[in-house]
């Protein structure tokens, strides 16, 4: 009746991963979307008072901020107690005494995590688009209505003008390097959960990790530099070098400031995204591996 | 001449203390066989090693030196454990899960698909009484619910071994006895046991074999027979016997130089008459 | 502890490995104009050590939106130098947002420099006009400021070009800024225009503005505005060309 073993099982992979995701959507944490819809909302009507074009710069800016929080959060909270919880509770015992190896386990449980984390990331990409959406109809309206306008041509400028500053597909990307971001952090958690004592512990490192994260890039430029104490220049070359740059995937500042990322330029941010995560997640199977549980 | 279902050799297993320069011996050059059909009875006081013991089994836990073969496969090789269903003390599982969803995750660990698994999932929660908490989660299990939905996720690939540690505890004597019967059921169908529990009495029911552990090292093991048997002593248990014929007995008995040690009416386990009476 | 000890060194490598992948990805995105933000300590002081923070982690956009309503409250006010310093503040922490320069400019050289002008709590007219020019002076600086941020745009050249023409006699400045204008292909059109008449009025570049202005009357009937023919007119009439070879006469019609 039983299939022959299999080195590496994609379905086994896969039942962890479903298993992850529906505890995550079971846990409510899919309610958070809820608070970011609202954010938005009152974010929009508690500027009425700006002038549009600047009403859609705060707009842009609070939700891919909001965006950036809520997904990091949820990466690092979701991981965080994810494997303390199956340790202490000993359903990994059950897991692991099943023909599963470690490793499908810890892959199966990250895949979980960046699957919850992408359908966030949609849902408020979506939610987003359409809050300026109606906004971007509003203003149009109210322009057109206020100049009394009927000129078909004039009619489009202004249409193409509101448009402009509204939703526009550059700022994908700088969705997709918020979402690497929280994937990264979600790695990055895991890995610090394989040893730390308890998941406070994960969470405040990872928060650290967080800050420190967004100096690396100035540490990196000070510690190649010249100048400076030796002392100083191993403080920075440790920030360079054992912490990612976190600002590689800080592009949605720019992006809403109208700067449209080249393909080929995105694609080597999201390769690095994508190298840090494979580095974080198998460093954490490697403490995994041999953990007495 | 089939592999033995368990066969641990010389098995060693030493925790350091973080800190410190000692160390921890769990399990002290252990051996022991459990043969195919069996069902062994491992026990011993807390912190005897039966946990450490069974972990090394399920390599949860790397031996320090020594060695455990399932089936003639290494424990530590993952394929080893597609023989094996485990019922850790105390399981809880994932509490969102319902009962049925509970089945299927773990089918679909052990390569489990589609029409199978679910027939499978029915089936299992047929023989463990779980038919009508199926869509239950399994935050709202009580304990004696939570044992058997244990029980059946352990059986789920339908291993050739059983390790079960503390199946009945804290179980109320109804569940207790249902799941007793169920690991006869099991010994039926020719799966291996490794029973840990503190239930000394059910042990004794159910068991074949026993081996006790002390500090870390086997102790005593055998045939429970042969183990708590008094071998100098034969008991006899008449019914409707006259008190006359009962003197005559002992005169004779004392006249070939044997001791009468005790006369008594034998009696039923205080379980048989409580579940007698709540019945 | 030695497994978290070779974890440290694992680190340390892959910090290694991916040094150099991390500069010239940084590099890159500067040259792409990311990134370009200066956050430093003068900035820290100004803006605090939260914001800061919060700047740093991703979220200038959303520091700068709220220091753009504090401007706007300042601006209501009319406080003026608070206006200036928040959005040195704005500017610094999004470079690349054009709307702000634009703001910035806007509210230093045209309401603040008028304001000042009007001020009636300073009877001096030499002070109030020194005090409206320091307010252009200030917008003009923004300005450029924001073009060698944005090199790459036409938007701030043109508002340069127009606060030059307006506000000061520098009108050949205002030509430079409209010409640059003028080279972006996706510039509004009407720059090459205004660059012409800018020149047109800087004393002794009649005969070059003359050149640009019928160059651009050459292009057809779309360039023919009546300031653009007024200008024509009255170079030809500055450097005295013969009626027969006018474009167009002295009120600015075409012959």
């Amino acid at each position: 009746m039983q299939p022959r073993h299999q080195f590496f099982s994609p379905a086994r992979v896969s039942a962890i991963a479903g298993n992850t995701l529906l505890e995550l959507v079971r846990q409510k944490v899919f309610y958070f979307l809820l608070i970011f819809a609202l954010v938005l909302i009152g974010a929009s009507f508690f500027m009425g008072f700006l002038r549009p074009e600047l009403q859609f710069q705060v707009m842009k800016d609070v939700s891919l901020g909001a965006m950036s929080v809520f997904t990091w959060l949820l990466a690092v909270l979701a991981t965080a107690m994810m494997l303390p919880k199956d340790i202490e509770e000993r359903t990994l015992y059950t897991i692991l005494a099943k023909p599963v190896p470690r490793f499908e386990y810890l892959l199966g449980k990250l895949l979980g995590v960046f699957v919850m984390l992408a359908i966030s990331t949609v849902v408020m990409g979506a939610i987003f688009a359409a809050v300026l959406y109606a906004k971007e109809q509003l203003a149009i309206a109210e322009a057109l209505q206020e100049g009394k306008i009927t000129d078909p041509a004039q009619i489009a400028e202004i249409v193409r003008n509101v448009k402009a500053s509204t939703f526009t597909w550059s700022l994908v990307p700088g969705v997709i390097a918020i979402y690497f971001k929280a994937a990264i952090f979600a790695a990055l958690t895991l890995l610090i959960s394989t040893f730390a004592s308890s998941w406070i512990f994960t969470i405040v490192v990872s928060v650290a990790v967080y800050l420190i994260g967004h100096l690396t890039p100035i540490a990196r430029e000070y510690w190649l530099a010249d100048g400076g104490t030796w002392l100083a220049k191993v403080g920075l070359a440790l920030i360079a070098l054992f912490f990612p740059d976190l600002q590689l995937f800080n592009l949605a500042d720019d992006i809403v400031a109208g700067n449209a990322i080249a393909l080929g330029l995105f694609l080597h941010t999201v390769g690095l995204g994508c190298l840090y995560i494979a580095v974080y997640g198998c460093l954490a199977y490697w403490m995994f591996a041999n953990k007495e549980l | 001449m089939p592999d033995p279902a368990i066969a641990i050799r010389n098995l060693t297993k030493v925790y350091p203390i973080p800190f410190k320069r000692e160390r921890v011996t769990a399990v002290d050059h252990l051996s022991l066989s459990v043969e195919p059909g069996q069902v062994y009875g491992l026990l011993g006081p807390n912190g005897s090693g039966k946990s450490t013991t069974m972990k090394v089994l399920l390599g949860l836990v790397p031996a320090t030196s020594g060695s455990a073969q399932i089936f003639g496969r290494d424990s530590t090789l993952v394929e080893s454990h597609e023989e094996v269903g485990y019922l850790p003390e105390n399981p809880y599982f994932y509490k969102f899960l319902t009962g049925q969803e509970t089945l299927r995750f773990y089918g679909k660990l052990c390569g489990l698909r589609g029409a199978a698994l679910r027939e499978r999932t029915r089936e299992l929660l047929k023989l463990v009484g779980l038919e009508n908490a199926a869509d239950r989660r399994l935050g709202g299990y009580s304990k004696g619910m939570l044992q058997r939905i244990g029980l059946a996720q352990a059986l789920v690939q339908e291993p050739r071994l059983l390790v079960l540690d503390e199946p009945t505890a804290g179980v109320d004597p109804a569940g207790s006895r249902e799941i007793r019967d169920l690991i006869l059921e099991f010994k039926s169908r020719g799966i291996t046991v490794l029973l840990c529990s503190h239930l000394l009495g059910q042990v004794q029911e159910i068991c074949d074999r026993v081996g006790i552990l002390h500090q870390g090292k086997l102790v005593r093991e055998g045939e429970l027979e042969s183990l708590i048997s008094i071998e100098n002593q034969t008991q006899l248990i008449f019914e409707n016997a006259s008190p006359d014929l009962l003197a005559r007995f002992e005169a004779e008995a004392a006249a070939c130089g044997a001791r009468l040690v005790e006369k008594s009416k034998p009696h039923t386990t205080l379980e048989r008459f409580f579940l007698e009476v709540t019945k | 502890m030695k497994r978290i000890a070779v974890l440290l060194v694992a680190l340390l490598v892959f910090g290694a490995v991916k040094l150099p992948m991390e500069r010239a990805i940084t590099d890159a995105h500067r040259a792409a104009y990311f990134r370009g933000a200066k956050l430093d300590l003068t900035l820290r002081e100004q803006i605090g050590q939260g914001a800061f923070v919060a700047a740093l982690s991703g979220f200038r956009g959303v520091i700068a939106d709220i220091l753009t309503i504090q401007a706007f409250t300042a601006w209501e006010n009319t406080q003026w130098s608070r206006v200036i310093f928040l959005y040195n503040q704005i500017t610094t922490l999004q470079p690349r947002v054009i709307m702000h320069w634009e703001t910035a400019a806007g509210y230093t050289a045209s309401d603040a420099s008028v304001a000042a002008l009007e001020d009636p709590k300073q009877p001096r007219q030499a002070l109030r006009v020194k005090a409206s020019r320091d307010f252009i002076q200030q917008g003009r600086e923004f300005l450029e400021r924001g073009i060698r941020n944005n090199p790459d745009r036409y938007v701030l050249f043109n508002k340069l070009g127009a606060l030059l023409a307006q506000k000061t006699e520098d009108h050949y400045a205002a030509y430079e800024a409209f010409s640059k204008a003028a080279e972006f292909p996706d510039c509004m059109g009407y720059e090459k225009r205004f660059a012409a008449y800018e020149l047109s009025r800087c004393p002794g570049r009649e005969a070059q503005a003359y050149a640009l202005l019928l160059k651009l009357y050459r292009m057809g009937a779309s360039q023919h505005t009546p300031m653009l023919l007024g200008r024509i007119a009255a170079m030809e009439e500055k450097l005295d060309i013969p009626s027969d070879q006018r474009v167009c006469n002295q009120h600015g019609s075409p012959q």
